[in-house]
């Protein structure tokens, strides 16, 4: 070792920088695990955000609109919905239709607190008031079905057609099977708050219309469901539609409806 | 200070007679050739393998080899102590360098021959070593004992109960009861710290003596036949001839190599990070997609792709074939050639095995096969499927989310990959064949005739129907003109 002293010690406190350096830096080296990485328990996410993407945006739609059932981001319906129904809904889902149950007490994977987090979160990012006041989703009036053909013909007619049955801008709401997967309440709800998603007028009709009253609401409610095959019961086999008769499933009907039974 | 430390060195020397002994080993003869960057390998694997042991030793300082506490002690690690991210990383890292290198090492005896007369005990000993490091990797996965680790764990058990006769009570043996549970932990980490590593220390230190008693494998050349008659003296002779001394001449690229492999572990600890603990074991938790990992992808890959008959079959019996294959080898092919260039059949084999492993590797990567358990609520229906549709097709929408086939069935490039995208399945399937389809299954799609009511069939089927592009018509059914249309309900 012939070195000049001055320049070990240089070496060294160059060394000792770049050690310290290192260790300093390990907090910003990419292989660091990140908090927000960190992965928790399904029963832990609180962010509205995620809630809504892993559990409801594959039939309820990205954004909560245009997905395949009724969309939830839609003012109308939030006003015209109760906090309670909603939450209902979410958490027993809707028997007979394709909407399942979330709470854990009925075999879902979500929690009381974290359903209470999404009905908030859709209040709170969809919601906001609508004038005049949308009849209520879930107002139970008893509707007459003669008078609702009337109000059919009249407001509906002109894009599902005369009898309901398909038009020219919307299909049948009148099918039989559609009939049997969709609720009372998912006709009252597509009445009232329309599918502004797809292009269907809600309550106020096309523009230049009276907005339809709550009995109206009912009637033309109850017209649809009177068109529905009556429900579904083992011992009852000739109600199943012909439509069926080749179809092996046919014999062994798996989902008995209760929630249209008067 | 440079005379302290010599005089403390010659001290110790004179009573331990470490250079006596150590310095006819470092400097020992051998042949020129094996000077060469193709001899690291083993080396290489060594030093990895002290690596682990110093790493593995900081995080058994740590670590809580209980049911309860081990995932959170880890998670402390990760994200509580200082740096201690890193050291699971190097640990962790270095398990995957030490199987790949040890793997590198092997073909590379392999195809020169070094396992040939007299070194076959050097290669038994070697395979053993290989089944250990692998039984370390298994193990040590499970020490995480987060989804990945349990889900492991749960194929090994599976693929243990299947043995005939002594199964289930190997697997009480192994994880302390019939099915993963609190003892199971313990029982592992019993075997990744003691037993194995200790099998391991006295087989590394068997194969060495080995090495150095029956010398380095001389580079081998096409026509240089091994013969049990000849072949020591010829290997003396030409060690005299032309050797150089272990240390330095070969032992220098030995040094560089493992160096450069330390860091290589280092950069990747530190780019990449820990593995895991990926999530809470939790046997309830159904929708992750765990994984093993790497070295265990390909056999993931395989379960995944065989047919279930032969799953069984191939569970018991490749890996005894392959294992006595490996034993075999040096007393049947012991003698004659060496060189990977005389012996054609060899190099083939390990082409083929290599090509295996990197397809099913590719293929536990990618993994299409395994079902997307959130694809049925997360991934909307794409909207341009949706527009213009019927509410009846809408219904059928709901009903292909909410019977999850989008978990094995993506539309739009999302959803699982288990069946074939349905984007245009119109085209090819006509109305009854979708009906038979979906009520019958068949291949690998469950049948689904118990689980839908008629009008859910109807409205699956209808929306389906929809599932053609614009510029394209479905497929129709010749022997029926009206097919495609709904029949009048
Ligand atoms: C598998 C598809 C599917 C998923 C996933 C789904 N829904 Fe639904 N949902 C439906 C269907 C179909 C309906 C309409 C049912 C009916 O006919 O009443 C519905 C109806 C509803 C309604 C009642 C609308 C009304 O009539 O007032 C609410 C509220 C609702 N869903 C909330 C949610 C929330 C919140 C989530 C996520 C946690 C979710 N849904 C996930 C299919 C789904
Ligand atoms: C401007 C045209 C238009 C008018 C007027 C109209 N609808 Fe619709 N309706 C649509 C469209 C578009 C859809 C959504 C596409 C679909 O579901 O087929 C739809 C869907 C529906 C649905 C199915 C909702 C679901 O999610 O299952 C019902 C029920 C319905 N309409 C009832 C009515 C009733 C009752 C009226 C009269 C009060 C009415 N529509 C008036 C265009 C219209
Ligand atoms: C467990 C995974 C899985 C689920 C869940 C599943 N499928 Fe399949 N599906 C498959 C596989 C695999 C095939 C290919 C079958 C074969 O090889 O014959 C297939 C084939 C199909 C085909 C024929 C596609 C073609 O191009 O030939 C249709 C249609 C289909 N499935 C519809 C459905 C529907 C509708 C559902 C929900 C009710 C569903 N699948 C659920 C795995 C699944």
């Amino acid at each position: 070792m012939t070195s000049r002293p001055g320049s070990s010690l240089l070496a060294r406190t160059l060394a000792a920088a770049i050690a310290c350096a290192a260790i300093a830096g390990c907090d910003s080296l990419p292989g660091k695990p990140r908090e927000a990485d960190r992965p928790i328990r399904p029963s832990e996410v609180t962010d509205f955000a995620a809630l809504w993407g892993t559990n409801c945006a594959g039939c309820h739609g990205a954004d909560g609109d245009r997905g395949s059932s009724t969309p939830l981001a839609n003012p109308v319906y939030l006003a015209s919905a109760t906090d309670a129904a909603i939450r209902g809904a979410t958490a027993d889902g809707i028997p007979g239709t394709s909407m399942p149950a979330f709470a854990t007490s009925r075999g879902g994977l979500l929690t009381d607190q974290q359903i209470d987090l999404l009905v908030q979160g859709m209040r709170s990012r969809w919601g906001k008031p609508v004038s005049p006041t949308p009849p209520g989703i879930d107002d139970a009036t008893a509707g007459d079905p003669g008078r609702g053909a009337a109000v059919f013909a009249a407001r509906c007619a002109s894009c599902h057609g005369q009898d309901g049955a398909g038009g020219p801008k919307a299909g049948s709401v009148v099918d039989p099977d559609y009939l049997q997967l969709v609720s009372d309440r998912a006709l009252r709800a597509a009445t009232i708050a329309g599918r502004p998603d797809f292009g269907m007028p809600d309550w106020r009709g096309e523009s230049g219309r009276e907005p339809l009253d709550a009995g109206q609401v009912a009637d033309v409610v109850a017209w649809m469901a009177s068109k529905r095959p009556a429900p579904i019961v083992a011992t009852a086999p000739a109600a199943v539609a012909p439509a069926h008769a080749a179809n092996p499933a046919a014999a062994q009907p798996t989902t008995t409806r209760n929630d249209h039974v008067p | 200070m440079k005379s302290l430390f010599s005089s403390i060195g010659s001290w110790l020397d004179e009573r331990l007679g470490l250079s006596e002994t150590l310095a006819p080993v470092m400097g020992h003869q051998v042949p020129r050739d094996t000077a060469s960057w193709w001899y690291v390998f083993g080396s290489a694997t060594l030093v990895l393998f002290a690596l682990q042991v110093v790493t593995g030793i900081c995080l058994a300082l740590v670590y809580a080899p209980a049911a309860n506490e081990a995932w959170a002690s880890l998670e402390w690690l990760n994200y509580q102590q200082p740096l201690g991210w890193f050291l699971r990383a190097l640990h962790g890292w270095g398990s995957n360098f030490m199987v790949g290198m040890m793997t590198v090492h092997m073909i590379q005896v392999f195809l020169f021959g070094a396992w040939k007369y007299p070194r076959e005990l050097t290669w038994l000993v070697g395979v053993f070593l290989f089944l250990c490091t692998l039984g370390m990797a298994f193990t040590g996965q499970i020490m995480r004992f987060d989804q990945d680790a349990y889900w492991g764990l749960g194929i090994g058990v599976s693929m243990l109960a299947r043995t005939p006769l002594v199964g289930p009570y190997l697997v009480k043996l192994l994880v302390g009861g019939p099915i993963i549970g609190a003892e199971t932990l313990s029982r592992f980490f019993a075997l990744h710290v003691f037993v194995v590593p200790g099998l391991l220390i006295g087989l590394v230190v068997v194969h060495l003596v080995l090495v150095l008693r029956l010398g380095i494998n001389e580079w081998p050349m096409p026509g240089r036949l091994v013969d049990r008659e000849t072949y020591r003296e010829k290997y003396e002779e030409l060690v005299q001839a032309d050797g150089v001394p272990f240390f330095p001449d070969a032992a220098k690229r030995d040094i560089v190599f493992a160096g450069v492999t330390i860091l290589a572990v280092i950069a990747c600890a530190a780019i990449f990070g820990p593995m895991g603990p990926n999530g809470v074991p939790d046997p309830t938790l159904i929708r992750t997609v765990p994984r093993p990992d790497f070295f265990f992808l390909s056999l993931f890959a395989a379960f995944a792709l065989l047919p279930p008959w032969m799953e069984t079959v191939l569970i018991l019996t490749a890996p005894v074939v392959g294992i006595v294959a490996l034993l075999a080898m040096p007393f049947l092919f012991g003698l004659g050639e060496k060189s990977w260039k005389a012996r054609p059949m060899s190099v083939l084999l390990v082409v083929l095995a290599l090509v295996i492993l990197v397809t099913l590797t590719r293929l536990g990567i990618t993994s299409p096969w395994s079902p997307d358990m959130d694809a049925w609520s997360a991934d909307p229906t794409p909207v341009r499927f949706l527009e213009g549709r019927t509410p009846l097709e809408m219904r059928g929408a709901s009903v292909l989310q909410a019977k999850q086939c989008r978990n094995c069935h993506s539309l739009g490039g999302e959803g699982g990959e288990r069946g074939p995208a349905l984007d245009d399945v119109a085209t090819r399937l006509t109305r009854d064949q979708l009906i038979r389809q979906v009520i019958q299954g068949g291949g690998n799609m469950p049948a689904y005739g118990r689980n839908l009511s008629p009008a859910e069939v109807t409205a699956l089927v209808s929306f389906l129907e929809t599932l053609h592009p614009a510029n394209q018509p479905p497929a129709r059914d010749a022997s029926r003109p009206a097919a495609g249309a709904r029949p009048p309900a």
